[in-house]
């Protein structure tokens, strides 16, 4: 033991400069909890939570063309896509989809998979609900996005 | 009436006049602020130790969380009390009992002002040792009575600790006590209340008497006291992550509550003991080198400033409080409460009050300094492992306290003091 650790140890200083360190982190700028319901949770922008299906901004019109690729991409087959042939403009349209939370896994392959960018995973993560059935969310929801209920006294 | 307000003019405690009415209330009054001690330092140590961690600790109940204790503790009450099939129901009945009589009881002698102690023993020193080590007893018992292996491992590792620590702790105690011979008439004394007069006589804290040997002294004494009170980073008996709970595993509600209670108050008499010892007691910080009217008159504002200040730290987050529906009751309840804090502020103002609450003040500023170290350990420390623990007691302490016992005691005859 060199003469310079042997000061630190009979010192304490090892000791003190853990204290201080402590004593720093008292600085209540530093706190890093978030007060949930109060205050929205900072989610990084990479995040992929509740699925979600774009739609035209203008006409409300979605933008989803029945492709059925995400159905096809999707590793546990949780998209379900049914769609019938307009015989006015000869082009498939979106009549269902079904989209079973309860199994997704959140990969992002649907996502990646669809050719319109329509259906994407949005950064909500307020997914509970009271049911198993609540958790497969049809087309209307999908479109809308999720609802949490908001509590207030 | 007018015989019993006269004793407020008494030099003496009221343990020492016979005055069995006084004594009964100074022990009321003791009861109470250790109660609402214990209350207040649970709230601040969850607090300041999630603040260490970056966090916000408790927030809900209450404004910051300023009832959660209040909550917790109803909530103890309340709860089913369960005593194990083949627990010694005797002893499991006498133990917290006796750790919280032996907690309270060392109280008894200590001195928050000259006339603000209950009695003034002159064995006070050795009463408190005995009487805080007798605390050990009641948590062998809990763990043999609780029959049950964690509580019994807690138990042996709690007693094994303590009485290791209880030597160096003696070693610091005997350099202090010896301090106060060093006087003209060379008149030491045990007493709680003439140790601190010494000091007040000597002119100087015993902290910085014979430099470093009153220090080194102090510092044996307020490492083994961490180790006494069972606390981190000494808190093997207690260990969560090897032992559950210790010897308090099979305790729960009521009986659980009073060994918090008495771990608590335990830890506010070691450090009213380090206080008294080394710190000067009620004595206020200068008192000599900054004598005078003057400089009397301007510590005598600081225990109503301490309170002004809390006022405006509660009004501050009252102010700060969010704009929202759910917090408008917070909102009031923490105003009432700054406004509470500054009515006790202003009542500290009042020339009669101002006066009696000085010595009371300074002491309890001194204690708190040594409690806040207790949370301060906490939050940084890692736990020693239970050989490391020994080693530092047998190899370390107990050496050096008996090497500054032996150059206190011995530097006087050679008329060699500092």
């Amino acid at each position: 033991m060199t003469f310079k650790e042997l000061t630190r140890k009979v010192l304490l200083l090892d000791l003190l400069q853990g204290l201080a360190l402590t004593f720093r982190y008292q600085n209540p700028k530093e706190i890093y909890t978030e007060q949930y319901p109060l205050q929205r949770p900072r989610v990084a922008e990479r995040y992929r939570g509740a699925p979600r299906l774009g739609v035209n901004a203008e006409t409300n019109e979605t933008l989803c063309i029945a492709c059925d690729l995400c159905a096809l991409a999707c590793p546990e087959h949780l998209i379900v896509v049914t769609s019938e042939r307009n015989p006015n403009t000869r082009r498939k349209e979106l009549t269902t989809f079904t989209y079973d939370l309860s199994r997704c896994m959140f990969c992002g392959l649907c996502e990646d998979a669809c050719p319109t960018d329509c259906l994407e995973l949005t950064q909500d993560f307020e997914l509970a609900s009271y049911s198993r059935e609540g958790m497969i969310w049809d087309r209307t929801t999908l479109e809308r996005g999720p609802q949490p209920t908001k509590y207030e006294r | 009436m007018q015989q019993f307000l006269n004793y407020l003019n008494s030099t003496q405690t009221p343990g020492e006049t016979g005055n069995f009415a006084w004594a009964t209330i100074y022990i009321l009054i003791i009861f109470g602020g250790i109660s609402v001690a214990v209350i207040a330092m649970n709230w601040l140590e969850r607090k300041v130790l999630a603040h260490m961690q970056v966090r916000l600790g408790p927030m809900r109940v209450g404004p910051h969380g300023l009832l959660q204790p209040i909550a917790d503790a109803l909530k103890l009450l309340i709860k089913e009390d369960i005593m194990p099939a083949e627990a010694d129901r005797l002893m499991f009945w006498m133990a917290p009992v006796i750790v919280v009589i032996t907690a309270f009881t060392v109280f008894i002698v200590i001195p928050f002002g000259p006339t603000h102690a209950v009695t003034d023993m002159n064995i006070g020193v050795l009463f408190m040792l005995g009487v805080s080590s007798l605390g050990v007893l009641g948590i062998i018992m809990a763990g043999w009575a609780s029959n049950s292996h964690y509580p019994l491992l807690g138990a042996l590792r709690s007693s094994s600790q303590m009485v290791s620590y209880e030597i160096a702790m003696g070693m610091a105690v005997i350099s202090a006590i010896l301090m106060t011979t060093l006087t003209a008439d060379g008149a030491g004394t045990l007493s709680m209340i003439q140790i601190v007069q010494a000091q007040d006589k000597q002119q100087m804290w015993f902290l910085f008497r014979m430099f470093p040997f009153g220090f080194l002294a102090f510092f044996i004494f307020a490492i083994a006291m961490v180790a006494e009170t069972n606390r981190a980073p000494f808190d093997l008996p207690e260990a969560e992550s090897e032992l559950v709970a210790g010897f308090h595993t099979e305790y729960s509600g009521f009986r659980w509550s009073l060994f918090f209670l008495a771990e608590y108050a335990a830890m506010l008499a070691v450090s009213s003991i380090a206080v008294t010892l080394w710190m000067g007691g009620w004595m206020r910080p200068f008192s000599h080198w900054l004598a005078g009217d003057t400089w009397d008159a301007f510590f005598s504002f600081f225990p109503a400033a301490t309170f002004f200040l809390l006022f405006v730290v509660a009004l501050a987050g009252t102010v700060r409080m969010p704009k929202h529906a759910a917090f408008k009751i917070q909102k009031a309840g923490l105003g009432a409460f700054a406004l509470v804090l500054g009515g006790i502020g202003v009542l500290l103002l009042i020339p009669p009050v101002k006066d009696r609450i000085q010595d009371i003040y300074w002491f309890v500023a001194k204690v708190s300094v040594f409690m806040y170290a207790y949370i301060w350990y906490r939050g940084t420390f890692p736990r020693y492992r239970f050989d490391q623990l020994m080693k530092l007691g047998w190899k370390v302490m107990i050496p050096v306290g008996i090497a500054v016992l032996i150059v206190v005691a011995a530097a006087p005859a050679f008329n060699f003091v500092w």
